[in-house]
């Protein structure tokens, strides 16, 4: 059984949680059966996190009734997002028991009938509600009357189960709004006979386990993680005895434990769950106290070595304490340290780095490396609603942020750097391709952002439908590529002749090149086209905004009150560094 | 034991661990819900590796129910 505390312990520090936090999330929970306790541990493991969880818990098995009723209490509690958590007892009635009591046409009907109730059910959610829903695929049960026949008998009971839960994916798989959780697969990791507990079940209709209900409230996190887009992005890794068994300076390049055969095949696989991360989004970067001759000689050269040179974003290998190694690859890779994670055999270094980050996730290795593999499987961290074709190129961003770095100590001067550059800025006007990405990065995006207001897909959808916003994005490209969508502008018309900056932000990969000017002259040009008289702006500072804070004095804007006020006089001119393409 | 079995009333009913008597229950326990009943026997089970069946289960209505169940289980409660 996963590590977790017991459900009382849940519900007594719930009672207790009297900070509020700058993060809010309010949940509403759905279900067929008990699920008692399950908002208390949603709100302590939330607060964990330093979120703000709020919880409407619908009475029992009436999840259909809350959603077709709109004066319910489920609606006015306005949740950002809901769990139905159905279960198949529930949805199949006597079917359950006596499965085949009907033919299997009569079952395959059957099937369709729940699956179309569900969706109207849903669809109806959907259009009455800002929330995004959260269904549970139903778990199929090991036993069948029909025993080892189950798999000769045509559209069986466990056909049933499994057609149901098929359906139901391809149904939302497109969907902003509807996601489907793998409950089924959380029984396979955790066992039918311990998620179901048949004397809880008569006494209580409980039909997950009060010492498992933790370990699903973990689980379910993921997508509190993911609404909030507090995913990490980066995990740096320690070399010896991490990346490879033994130790590369004393055992030498031909002496590592990495190759197939054990003890050395654990950490090809673990390079290669790494890999596998990698591959969808997530960076990596090392910090190693290692001779770098002999460590790099070993990531270039190895023959099984998984992960070489192209698929770390920053590489520390040097004799330089683990703490300084970090301050450097956070400016060099340019993201926050709350979203690292710190992979280290050595309880010392995880220690150290810990006591000064400790926003940072550290990995408690176990000492026995077969086990890393599950310690990165079990983590909840990198959960994400939706994966962009930036996600899966961010690798090769990073590659080509390197090659810049680069280009920038060679330049003699900023202006010499950035004409070399060859920067092309394109605005372009948010539309449902470009939604997604969008959404991303106004979740996602904390130190280039003016006024750090987070909208979901749908309320951006929203404003692109509404005259009175003007949302745009920016794609920046440069002589090493395309760096796809980094930044974002949003202005809300206030009236005939003042508009407003609701939201400016671009991607950390794209600071410090003077793009901004080219926006802001942008966003004037434009506002003086529709005899706009006042630009106005908020800078709201966060604890990690700095690097916008004097972004509007620069731009001339002057302080009014609480507010910002740019008077337009005439249009101003592109940076001459800019290729400015509008679309 | 009684020591670890009041320690788990107390934090499962949250009620101080020197009101505990053996008469006290669901009435007069303003937290001793049915659901915190269930949390008390399943907590009970866990920290002292005993199972009750259902019939046990169903006949708790006090405190001295608990602990004349965990005696039949061998668990030695001094007072």
């Amino acid at each position: 059984m996963p590590k977790e505390n017991s459900l009382s312990d849940y519900i007594n520090k719930s009672n207790k949680i009297t900070k509020v936090f700058d993060r809010k999330i309010r949940i509403s929970l759905l279900s067929s059966f008990t699920i008692n306790g399950l908002s208390e541990i949603l709100k302590v493991k939330s607060a964990e996190r330093n979120i703000s969880c709020t919880v409407y818990e619908a009475p029992y098995n009436q999840y259909s009734q809350e959603i077709l009723n709109k004066k319910s209490d489920l609606y006015k509690f306005l949740p950002d997002m809901t769990f139905l958590i159905i279960d198949a007892r529930n949805i199949f009635g006597e079917i359950f028991r006596f499965p085949y009591s009907i033919s299997h046409l009569e079952r395959a009907k059957i099937v369709e009938n729940k699956i179309n109730e569900l969706k109207n059910l849903l669809d109806n959610y959907i259009e009455n509600s800002n929330s995004k829903i959260i269904v549970t695929k139903l778990n199929v049960p090991s036993f069948s009357p029909n025993g080892i026949f189950e798999s000769k008998t045509e559209y069986s009971f466990h056909n049933m189960i499994e057609d149901f839960n098929e359906q139901l994916t391809k149904n939302y798989l497109n969907s902003e709004n509807i996601f489907v959780y793998d409950f089924d697969k959380f029984i396979a990791k955790n066992g039918e006979d311990n998620v179901f507990n048949y004397s809880q079940f008569f006494f209580g209709d409980l039909k997950i386990s009060m010492d498992f209900l933790p370990v699903l409230g973990q689980d379910l996190m993921k997508y509190v993680i993911g609404y909030l887009g507090i995913t990490k992005k980066c995990i740096v890794l320690d070399l010896d005895n991490t990346l490879w068994g033994g130790i590369v300076g004393e055992d030498g390049f031909n002496g590592i434990k990495l190759g197939p055969e054990p003890p050395g095949n654990v950490f090809m696989e673990f390079q290669r769950v790494l890999l596998s991360l990698h591959q969808r989004g997530i960076i990596l970067a090392i910090n190693s106290k290692n001779n770098f001759e002999d460590a790099i000689k070993v990531i270039k050269e190895h023959p099984y070595m998984i992960l070489r040179e192209e698929h770390f974003a920053a590489m520390y290998i040097n004799w330089n304490d683990k703490v300084s190694n970090m301050k450097e690859i956070i400016k060099e890779i340019n993201i926050g340290s709350d979203s690292l994670v710190f992979i280290d055999d050595d309880p010392v270094n995880r220690e150290f780095v810990k006591s000064v980050f400790p926003e940072i996730l550290v990995i408690n290795l176990s000492n026995d490396p077969s086990s890393y593999i599950l310690e990165i499987e079990n983590l909840i961290d990198f959960s994400v609603l939706k994966i962009t074709d930036e996600d899966r190129n961010r690798g090769k961003m990073y590659l080509k942020q390197k090659k810049i770095i680069e280009l920038e100590k060679t330049s003699t001067d900023l202006q010499t750097f950035l004409d070399q550059l060859d920067l092309k800025i394109s605005i372009k006007e948010v539309n449902e391709f470009t939604l997604p990405r969008v959404s991303q990065l106004i979740l996602k995006t904390n130190q280039f952002n003016l006024t750090t207001k987070r909208y979901q897909e749908t309320d951006i959808g929203k404003m692109i439908k509404d005259s009175n916003f003007i949302v745009t994005c920016i794609q920046v490209e440069d002589k090493f590529g395309d760096n796809g969508i980094t930044g974002v502008f949003i202005i809300k018309k206030e009236n005939e002749k003042e508009w407003r900056i609701d939201t400016f932000l671009m991607s950390c990969r794209i600071m410090g090149r003077d793009i901004e000017k080219g926006i802001m002259a942008h966003i004037i040009n434009k506002a003086k086209e529709n005899n706009i008289q006042k630009i106005n702006a908020d800078f709201i500072p966060t604890q990690k905004n700095k690097p916008i804070e004097n972004f509007l004095s620069d731009h001339e804007f002057k302080k009014e009150g609480q507010s910002w006020t740019y008077k337009i006089k005439s249009k101003i001119k592109f940076p001459k560094y800019l290729r400015m393409e509008i679309e | 034991m009684s020591n670890k079995l009041y320690e788990i009333i107390s934090r499962v009913m949250k009620i101080d661990i020197s009101t505990i008597s053996d008469e006290l229950g669901p009435k007069t326990i303003e937290n001793w819900t049915s659901f915190n009943g269930y949390v008390l026997l399943n907590e009970l089970e866990t920290g002292f590796n005993v199972k009750f069946t259902i019939d046990e289960a169903m006949d708790v209505e006090n405190i001295a129910d608990v602990k004349r169940h965990l005696v039949n289980k061998g668990i030695i409660i001094d007072e």
